[in-house]
């Protein structure tokens, strides 16, 4: 079976629609979405209904779950002060036009999603809003894909996509007991893979294509799609909306609005 | 003796009296004109060179006083070539003109004893806009200062060609900004000054900006929304003290 994997909307309609009829083209058997459809873009609602009109399994992801309950972040939301006010504008603004309707299918989404051995986050398995960057030490990484008891684990998030295999290994966990000798466990560990998707609408590979991945479960390949979309639409959408300009600006130059985590030992505290 | 410096902007021309200054361990004289609340450049000078004097807004007699005690005094005109200083008439002075082989007219020729190849400008003069800002007192986010340049300098608030200034960080440390339209990069350099660990820094920092269709409010927003509160500049003060008090006493913070 061929899946799509997709994530990181951002209120972005003419990058979803340009995505889809990519994974329309590419004969993709299903689709799963990993969440942040809203925040920052100028068609929150719309690319909810779409996402919803045609029965995407969707994860919550950080933006759709601060529209729910909202702004609680931990210091690794943002990357700096001036992310901060941006990312708290966007918000006001996301909070304000997002239909009660839609609001209300933000949170009933879930978690995480499962498809045999496939695990499907937003962020990490602790929490929505934890990166798991590439760069993450390779326990820490292990240890968010044991937790799922998957062997892939799908994520966005970071806006940079990329595959990282966590080849099998032995763990030896020693526990010091006073007076008495080592306390020594062995544990084997069986491959695992953690595969970020990128964005759709707020990519931040340093172009202005969305991303997404198709994977072949029957030949665990991997493909990573990038499409090329109207951005120009999107841009103009974010001015006559009144959003700031320099969300424009940076959207068509792959740059991101202003979430970055640059921290990979950070554990989220939300 | 004067020497007048003069050039396009983003030429070289502070850079090029910084050489001269470091061939020269005596005293000396430097003069920005048109600097104003905004004396970048000043601040560069003496903050590399603590013995050089800084002569803005004082008695022209002063500066008699040097000349005659013959102390070298170095002249930086602004980037649009400004020949009519009073002091100068009726005194030799040496004029230096840094132009780029592609911006050498005659009226750099005509001007200049001596023309140095400084770094190519593209500012057009008839479109030229200035836009400056005192700092004076503000301590920025780095990551913020660090955005809000890409941004300016990417042409995010209009097309710049020259951005420059002096940024207080909440270490401490001041810095010195340049940035020049078709040179590579932005460069940052740390100033010698004492870090300032107590309140707001009561020294000079500011802001300039040359281009043109510049968004001088939306820039001004951006420059106000990197800036630290009192609040977030005394705790950053604590930490560093204390990093600073567990590197010089180790054992007592171990104890402690």
């Amino acid at each position: 079976m061929k899946l799509a994997v997709i994530s990181c909307i951002h209120g972005n309609y003419e990058a979803l629609n340009a995505v889809l009829s990519d994974i329309d083209a590419q004969k993709a058997d299903q689709i799963y979405c990993l969440g942040d459809l809203v925040g920052y873009g100028p068609y929150p609602n719309a690319v909810v209904e779409l996402i919803r009109s045609l029965d995407i399994p969707t994860v919550q992801g950080c933006w759709d779950e601060d529209i729910v309950e909202g702004l609680n972040a931990c210091e690794c939301s943002y990357p700096s002060q001036l992310a901060e006010k941006r990312g708290r504008l966007a918000h006001e603004w996301t909070n304000t036009v997002i239909r009660p309707k839609v609001r209300e299918y933000l949170a009933t989404l879930p978690m995480t999603l499962r498809l045999d051995n496939l695990c499907f986050v937003h962020g990490s398995p602790n929490s929505q809003h934890e990166y798991l960057l590439p760069s993450m030490d390779s326990f820490a990484a292990l240890e968010r894909v044991l937790s799922t008891d998957a062997d892939v684990l799908f994520c966005g998030h970071t806006h940079v996509p990329y595959v990282r295999n966590l080849g099998d290994g032995t763990l030896t966990v020693s526990v010091q007991r006073p007076g008495k000798d080592a306390l020594e466990t062995q544990f084997k560990t069986p491959v695992k893979q953690i595969v970020n998707v990128g964005s759709v609408g707020e990519p931040r590979h340093g172009r202005p294509n969305a991303t997404y991945v198709l994977y072949d479960t029957d030949t665990a390949q991997v493909e990573l799609r990038e499409v090329p979309y109207e951005v120009a639409k999107t841009c103009m959408a974010i001015l006559e909306e009144g959003l700031p300009p320099i969300f424009a600006w940076r959207l068509a130059r792959g740059m991101e609005f202003a979430e970055r985590a640059d921290d990979p030992s950070h554990v989220c505290q939300r | 003796m004067i020497t007048v410096v003069a050039g396009p902007c983003g030429a070289g021309k502070t850079t090029w009296i910084l050489q001269e200054l470091a061939q020269m361990p005596m005293p000396a004289v430097y003069i920005a004109l048109g600097a104003d609340t905004v004396p970048i450049d000043a601040t560069r000078v003496t903050a590399r060179f603590p013995q050089v004097e800084i002569f803005h807004h004082r008695p022209e007699k002063e500066l008699l006083q040097r000349l005659a005690a013959e102390v070298p005094i170095y002249f930086e005109l602004g980037f649009q070539l400004e020949t009519d200083v009073p002091l100068l008439e009726a005194r030799p002075h040496r004029r230096v003109a840094l132009v780029a082989e592609e911006n050498r007219d005659a009226g750099w020729q005509l001007w200049a004893d001596e023309v140095i190849c400084g770094n190519h400008s593209t500012l057009d003069l008839q479109a030229a806009q200035l836009w400056r800002a005192p700092l004076t007192g503000q301590v920025f986010d780095p990551p913020s200062l660090d955005e809000m340049l890409i941004e300016l300098t990417g042409g995010a608030y209009g097309n710049v060609h020259r951005v420059k200034g002096i940024f207080e960080l909440p270490d401490g440390r001041a810095f010195h900004v340049d940035f020049v339209k078709g040179l590579p990069g932005i460069e940052y350099t740390e100033l010698n000054l004492p870090h300032w660990r107590s309140g707001r820094p009561d020294r000079f920092s500011g802001i300039e900006v040359v281009g043109w269709n510049l968004e001088q409010e939306t820039i001004a927003q951006t420059v106000r929304d990197g800036c630290l509160s009192d609040g977030a500049i005394a705790h950053y003060q604590e930490q560093y003290k204390a990093l600073i008090s567990d590197e010089i006493n180790p054992e007592e913070s171990v104890l402690a």
